[in-house]
């Protein structure tokens, strides 16, 4: 509860949940309330974009389908992938991490050896590739890729945590009273790591949700016509988009708006979590891994 | 220190030799291969012809056994196979983008350096104040937003709005010596990736001087009574930038690998542009050769970086 005062107290990040909270609500029910169809073409309208109106909230794209519908649709499946996949990739890389940490000796190891190799991949080449050579798209094949590509860092994360919680009293105090192993490992090792992967499961969302609509703006994501922010972009790219420059701005900005949402979330939930910040500047955030999508360093 | 070096490299082979089977079985798991390939364009082959054609290629062979033979070709004749869709050594079909990639994303990291290390330096030695809340509030929009969505907004704005820049491509026709045609083509490019990238050279450089203002000979140097723009310029900005050193070293594999959504978006012809059109062509030789160049460098990278991380920092041994 306390925590959870504190969180509030960060304004940006109350104003991100809030934004978060809205995306999932008109995801969910948007679609319900106005029932437009996001794949049906509009014939009347092929060739010529409709810009802004009453009648269609954020424009039509080049075959006639309404903007804001097409965009409430890729919300469901950014939200969709972006959680999901964060959970598969933390299922894994939580347990990999704590057996690892807790193990110690030559299985730790072992174990860390190979997430060094993982992590010796390019991710997103990685992804692309898996991507291309599975060749199937539907939406649990997306997250399952994106999921088994991302789950390296976040052992290694939990590793660490696990190490230094390892020879503190209380667990020493757990297994001087006969704790077996799994139980160490489940009631107290992994329960008491669960403050900066918190921090890191908001992180990660927003960075799945670039992934998959990086993958999809590649043609191996989602596919057309079921609409996702990615190949949303993708259909912007022609020559004949240019006179639409909303077929660029309502996907791209709803990607950059979501992500952001997660970053400053994730940053509240950091402040939220430690006490010994306290009043930290809203500027201590970003010393995170930069996104393996950002191009150049690192 | 050369003890160290040797022992990295060493540790660094099993390393590759496991990207290079695990790579490998991927591909050769998946469906495709140059009969896939060739097959349509011939109108359709019959079994015998697609069989023949497998055999040509040794892949009527288990996975391994292909395996065994691209690494003994690899060992002994320095060779990566050929291109399933020209037939051309892949080497030589990376090497020559490889100088367009290279070009493109160096300038780029220049970039990068030039706009993030000021800025770092400026907000880490002002921190709280409203330039650092200014700064890292940009790089969060930043950090979320997509190198390839930039690239076409890049486009959109100054490409076909303003027509100051072009859209695509690495020259002019008729222009392909002249390095000011070059560099007016990769502007954009450019500036969408030191755009994405330069929030976290700023963050680390931020940091860096955060940390540094902090130690012990900070405080000497203040106690002896300088003025606090000559602790900044001479104490801590030169210890802040060893980290940044590091990172470049980091870096390098970004490079050659690191550009591709950005070479799709501007159609550069370099290593990016090869990666995608040989995975939708499913040309494995020429990704097998991608994949093992770019883990060679991510390992030179890391090694690079703990090397300069010696040399600049007296303080750090290495066994």
């Amino acid at each position: 509860m306390r925590t959870f005062r504190r969180f509030l107290r960060e304004r940006s990040a109350v104003a991100g949940a809030t934004f978060v909270v809205m995306l999932v609500l008109a995801a969910v029910i948007g679609p319900f309330l106005d029932t437009t169809p996001p794949n049906v073409i509009n014939h009347a309208l092929i060739g010529v974009p409709q810009p802004l109106s009453p009648a269609h909230w954020l424009g039509t794209d080049l075959i006639g389908r309404d903007e804001f519908v097409r965009a409430l649709y890729g919300a469901r499946v950014s939200l969709l992938v972006g959680a999901s996949a964060m959970v598969v990739s933390f299922a894994i890389g939580i347990f990999y991490g704590a057996i690892a940490g807790a193990a110690g000796g030559f299985v730790d190891n072992l174990m860390m050896r190979f997430v060094d190799a993982m992590l010796s991949f390019p991710t997103f080449f990685l992804l692309l590739i898996v991507a291309a050579l599975t060749n199937k798209f539907s939406l649990s094949i997306i997250i399952l890729i994106i999921g088994l590509t991302s789950w390296p860092g976040l052992a290694r994360l939990v590793r660490a945590e696990v190490l230094s919680l390892r020879e503190r009293d209380f667990v020493e105090a757990a297994r001087a009273l006969g704790a077996s192993p799994a139980r160490l490992v489940l009631r107290h090792l992994i329960p008491n790591a669960l403050a900066p992967v918190v921090v890191a499961a908001a992180f990660a969302i927003g960075d799945n949700i670039l992934a998959e609509s990086s993958l999809s703006f590649f043609g191996l994501g989602v596919q057309p016509p079921s609409p996702s922010w990615g190949n949303m972009l993708q259909d912007a790219l022609t020559p004949q988009a240019e006179a639409a420059p909303w077929m660029v701005l309502v996907p791209g900005l709803a990607i950059v708006a979501t992500v952001l949402a997660f970053s400053v979330i994730a940053d509240g939930i950091r402040v939220a979590l430690d006490t010994s910040i306290g009043q930290a500047t809203a500027a201590e955030v970003l010393d995170v891994e930069p996104a393996p999508y950002a191009a150049a360093p690192a | 220190m050369i003890n160290f070096i040797v022992r990295r490299l060493l540790g660094a082979i099993p390393l590759l030799l496991f990207i290079s089977v695990v790579t490998y079985a991927m591909m050769a798991l998946a469906p495709g291969g140059p009969a896939a390939v060739l097959g349509p364009r011939g109108g359709g082959l019959s079994p015998e012809a697609m069989a023949r054609i497998n055999a040509v290629y040794g892949l009527d062979k288990p996975w391994y056994i292909q395996y065994f033979y691209w690494l003994k070709q690899l060992l002994l004749h320095g060779s990566l196979g050929t291109s399933y869709v020209d037939n051309r050594p892949v080497i030589e079909k990376v090497f020559e983008k490889l100088p367009v990639t290279i070009e493109m994303v160096g300038l780029a990291l220049l970039l990068t350096l030039i706009i993030a290390l000021p800025i770092g330096i400026y907000a880490g030695a002002h921190r709280g104040s409203f330039f650092d809340n200014a700064s890292s509030a940009i790089g969060f929009i930043f950090y979320g937003m997509p190198v390839f969505w930039l690239s076409i907004v890049l486009i959109d704005v100054f490409a076909v709005q303003f027509r100051w820049f072009p859209s695509s491509g690495l020259s002019s026709l008729g222009q392909e010596n002249n390095a000011l045609d070059r560099l007016w083509h990769l502007t954009l490019p450019v500036v969408a990736i030191a755009l994405v990238s330069f929030v976290s050279w700023m963050r680390y450089q931020r940091s860096s001087i955060i940390e540094a203002m902090g130690s012990a000979y900070i405080r000497t140097a203040r106690s002896k009574g300088l003025s606090e723009r000559d602790v900044l310029v001479h104490h801590a900005f030169r210890n802040a930038l060893l980290p940044i050193v590091t990172l470049l070293g980091l870096s390098l594999p970004a490079l050659v690998g690191g550009a591709y959504f950005v070479e799709y978006v501007f159609s550069i012809p370099g290593v990016g542009y090869l990666t995608f059109s040989s995975i939708f062509a499913r040309d494995y030789p020429t990704l097998m050769a991608i994949t093992m160049l770019t883990a060679v460098l991510i390992v030179i990278g890391n090694l690079l970086a703990d090397v300069t991380y010696a040399v600049v920092d007296p303080r750090i041994r290495y066994a």
